[in-house]
């Protein structure tokens, strides 16, 4: 006999994404998550649903992104039904805009390869200048064009991870704020260690983030990870001006309008800095000037969980079966694929053959 | 300002003042950042002002800052006031607001003297219009010479008591003041009243404040244990409770205050170390015998590192800046430690009736950590202690998980209002120490600004 059947190590949006489908089929579940100060990129997060751009050359992630972006209206109801919290997930549809004729050309090759590879299951199309400010309006002379997908969309990423920890333990799931110091496994059981004393279960899904780098080759497990800082500025409340997310630009139901973002190597500090900052806000103001009057009133880094190719990592150990991971910065957009899914096959025991794409083993030199 | 700067002093209250003119005097090339457009703090609010002629209401405590801001302008420092800091790295590197345009500076050393705020206080109704802080009452009565006619006074601390004597002494009619000291810590503190004898004039003149009170025709109401301000749309009156009886007083204006407490944002922005003081019961910045905080050359003078008052304050930035010269060379360590030596010994006759006034003007718990589950607790999101109840079963174990799952202290306001009852309320819940619960994750910008100043950044550093 075991505590749990399934342990999951991590709170954030992907462990209780996993967690709560578990949870859902009839698995005893917990989570376990730190304290009040940890590196939370899915407190960070700024909230796209986002298919266009993602997987050109890796058709499997490719997939597995439109399969979790298609299931998300249902996983939305769900979410609404069980916690009864308004996630504010929307599917508009979202642009990529372009900022040069390089850009604009680069854009268009990847849109068309993406379609390519796909054999149409991609939608995505280039918008021109005229047609991208028809959608946009204030948008600035300096944008050229645009990308769009209408299966790109938007939530509050904050809201969906309370929705998601809510729904988790309406259906049974323990939160339990521990922090694992140690995995063992053995005769097929593993145990758990915490700051807090000790926990058996019979599987194990490390969903840690940076974290997994650390706990994996305790269970066979191998995840090349590091951290990329992302700063992200918000504005005050305005008017609703934008109704179409972007890449880099959205506005929340609120009516905040986040402005993104930077990728940083700078290890694991995930402060702010001023000069940054300015850069972000400068590029904010060049697509949409009438930004400048906004005023800024927070703005955070966070650090990004990124392999080497950017592509996720999921995994199952052959040395500790029952020992599984997931590491991605798309755990938003993946929220509903990592719970109707990834779960499934978690508790079924197995990874199905598609996700082999997305194992460590690809970085292993053939 | 092409030269690298010596110090950078964010501050003009008394201890903004007194280290800026410690540290020009030496010769240091020092810069004095200040939100306000003149001089004094809020202490010495308006000082320059209300010279000419002097206006008796503001009382004698407020005129012992002449000569400080007096020497302050003749000092020989660059002195920009209306500007906002709104980034300070532990590297030194700092970025201010200024007539609509952001810059960023770097000096050698950074004497922060943020000063106080007044303690939030979460009592029924205190989100109503119509209810304002004394402090803000002080604020119209020190700089627009006005006052709020009729107020109903209701708090506890130094402050309570002046400002209802200079509202009496500026004939602008109080309706009553409900003094919320405790009784309970008349008596806790009575032990600590020998100490008190070197603050002897404090004592006197907070007692002559308080003799003329109750000698006015102002209803003086202590002992009272709970209050709750009424009304739908505004406030139309207060409720208290006071020997198991609540009455009634009517009044469309109350003025709220329980003590100030250290204004933090920007120390723990920059990573400076705090740590909860259970005694005034707030949070303090860790510094060493020099004011130093735990990052090398960030200095935390005054009341912006914990509640000393004014005169300590001003005794304090003195203190600093003088450990701030020596760093850079200014001054050797042995002078440093000759021209502080007058400055410690003020400062420890000072400091002798710290404990007295702790004691006695400790708010009561339920004032800090309310109880009732409708009272606003985050004013800036709305939200009410029974949804901060609510997040914490769900998991929350501190402020920062609270802010992700319920936007508490998301607000423009970075927390300023709620922080301190946020912590108090969370290791109530939990059962927790308060310091191990901790506080917010702060982050700039510590104030708003424009996207355009911030846009404007790094072109203009180039300039």
């Amino acid at each position: 006999m075991t505590d749990y059947d399934v342990v999951v190590v991590g709170g954030g949006v992907i462990g209780v994404s996993v967690a709560y489908g578990l949870a859902r089929s009839g698995q005893k579940t917990a989570v376990f998550d730190e304290g009040d100060i940890a590196f939370r990129a899915a407190r960070g997060n700024f909230g796209l649903i986002w298919v266009q751009g993602k997987g050109a050359g890796c058709p499997e992630y490719a997939a597995w992104t439109r399969r979790s972006a298609d299931s998300w209206k249902e996983f939305n109801r769900e979410l609404k039904s069980l916690s009864g919290i308004d996630i504010g997930y929307h599917r508009p549809g979202g642009l990529d805009l372009c900022l040069s004729s390089k850009e604009m050309s680069a854009r268009t090759r990847l849109i068309s390869r993406l379609i390519d590879e796909s054999d149409g299951q991609f939608q995505g199309t280039m918008l021109s200048q005229e047609v991208t400010a028809e959608r946009l309006p204030g948008i600035g002379p300096s944008v050229l064009g645009a990308s769009f997908s209408p299966m790109d969309g938007h939530v509050n990423p904050l809201l969906l991870l309370r929705a998601l920890h809510t729904a988790f333990q309406v259906k049974g799931g323990e939160l339990r704020i521990e922090t694992v110091v140690d995995i063992s496994y053995e005769k097929s059981i593993f145990e758990v260690t915490t700051t807090k004393g000790r926990t058996s279960a019979k599987k194990i899904v490390l969903a840690a983030g940076l974290g997994n780098q650390n706990l994996a080759p305790k269970v066979g497990l191998n995840v090349p990870v590091r951290p990329e800082r992302g700063q992200i500025l918000v504005t005050e409340r305005l008017k609703p001006f934008l109704r179409y997310p972007t890449s880099l630009i959205r506005q929340t139901e609120e009516g905040s309008v986040l402005l993104g973002d930077s990728h940083e190597e700078v290890g694991f500090d995930d402060g702010t800095n001023p000069h940054v900052m300015a850069n972000i806000a400068q590029r904010a103001r060049s697509i949409f000037p009438h930004l400048e009057k906004a005023r800024i009133v927070r703005a955070w880094g966070a650090l990004r969980i990124l392999a080497a190719d950017g592509l996720p990592i999921y995994d199952q150990s052959s040395t500790c079966p029952g020992a599984f991971t997931a590491s991605s910065h798309s755990g938003i957009t993946l929220a509903a694929a990592h719970a109707q899914d990834f779960s499934k096959y978690v508790a079924e025991g197995a990874l199905p053959s598609q996700l082999e794409a997305l194992s460590e083993r690809r970085f292993h030199v053939h | 300002m092409r030269d690298p700067i010596d110090i950078i002093v964010i501050g003009t209250g008394p201890a903004g003042m007194a280290a800026s003119q410690v540290a020009a005097k030496q010769g240091a090339k020092t810069l004095v950042l200040d939100e306000q457009s003149s001089p004094g703090g809020q202490i010495f609010r308006a000082i320059e002002a209300n010279e000419n002629p002097k206006r008796d209401e503001l009382g004698e405590s407020y005129y012992k800052g002449s000569q400080l801001t007096r020497t302050f302008r003749n000092s020989n420092i660059h002195y920009l006031p209306d500007t906002s800091v709104w980034q300070l790295s532990k590297d030194r590197e700092l970025s201010y607001s200024r007539n609509g345009a952001a810059q960023t500076v770097t000096a050698k050393q950074v004497i922060i003297a943020t000063g106080a705020q007044e303690r939030p206080m979460p009592v029924s109704g205190w989100t109503l219009p119509g209810v304002m802080t004394i402090g803000a009452a002080q604020i119209l009565l020190k700089t627009s010479n006005t006052g709020i006619k009729d107020a109903i006074f209701v708090g506890s601390g130094p402050l309570f008591y002046l400002a209802v004597h200079q509202y009496m002494a500026a004939g602008i009619p109080v309706k009553a003041a409900i003094d919320l000291t405790p009784k309970i810590n008349y008596l806790r503190a009575i032990p600590h009243l020998p100490g008190a004898w070197s603050g002897l004039s404090h004592l006197i003149e907070g007692w002559r404040w308080k003799r003329e009170i109750v000698k006015s025709e102002i209803p003086l109401i202590s002992g009272v244990k709970n209050i709750r301000i009424t009304g739908e749309d505004a406030a139309t009156g207060i409720e208290y409770l006071k020997n198991e009886k609540w009455t009634r007083l009517d009044g469309q204006h109350i003025l709220l205050h329980q003590g100030i407490v250290p204004n933090i944002n920007i120390s723990l922005a920059a990573g400076c170390d705090g740590h909860w003081n259970e005694k005034q019961a707030c949070w303090a910045i860790e510094v060493d015998s020099w004011f130093q905080s735990s990052i090398p050359g960030i200095f935390v003078a005054g009341d912006g590192a914990s509640i000393r008052g004014g005169t300590a304050a001003e005794l304090c930035g003195r203190i600093a800046a003088l450990g701030a010269l020596a760093q850079i060379g200014k001054i050797t360590d042995k002078e440093r430690n000759r021209l502080a030596k007058p400055y410690r010994h003020k400062l420890s006759t000072e400091l002798k009736i710290r404990p007295f006034l702790d004691t006695l003007f400790k708010p009561a718990d339920n004032f800090r950590i309310p109880k009732q589950d409708d009272i606003v607790v985050c004013r800036c999101e709305e939200i009410t202690v029974a949804q901060i109840r609510e997040a914490v079963k769900s998991g929350c174990v501190g402020p920062n998980q609270l802010k992700s799952f319920s936007r508490c202290g998301m607000g423009p306001c970075q927390g300023r209002f709620c922080g301190l009852t946020v912590t108090e309320l969370i290791a109530d819940i939990l059962n927790k120490p308060v310091n191990d619960v901790g506080y917010y994750r702060l982050r700039p910008p510590i104030k708003p600004l424009l996207l355009q100043e911030l846009a404007n950044l790094n072109s203009d550093a180039e300039k």
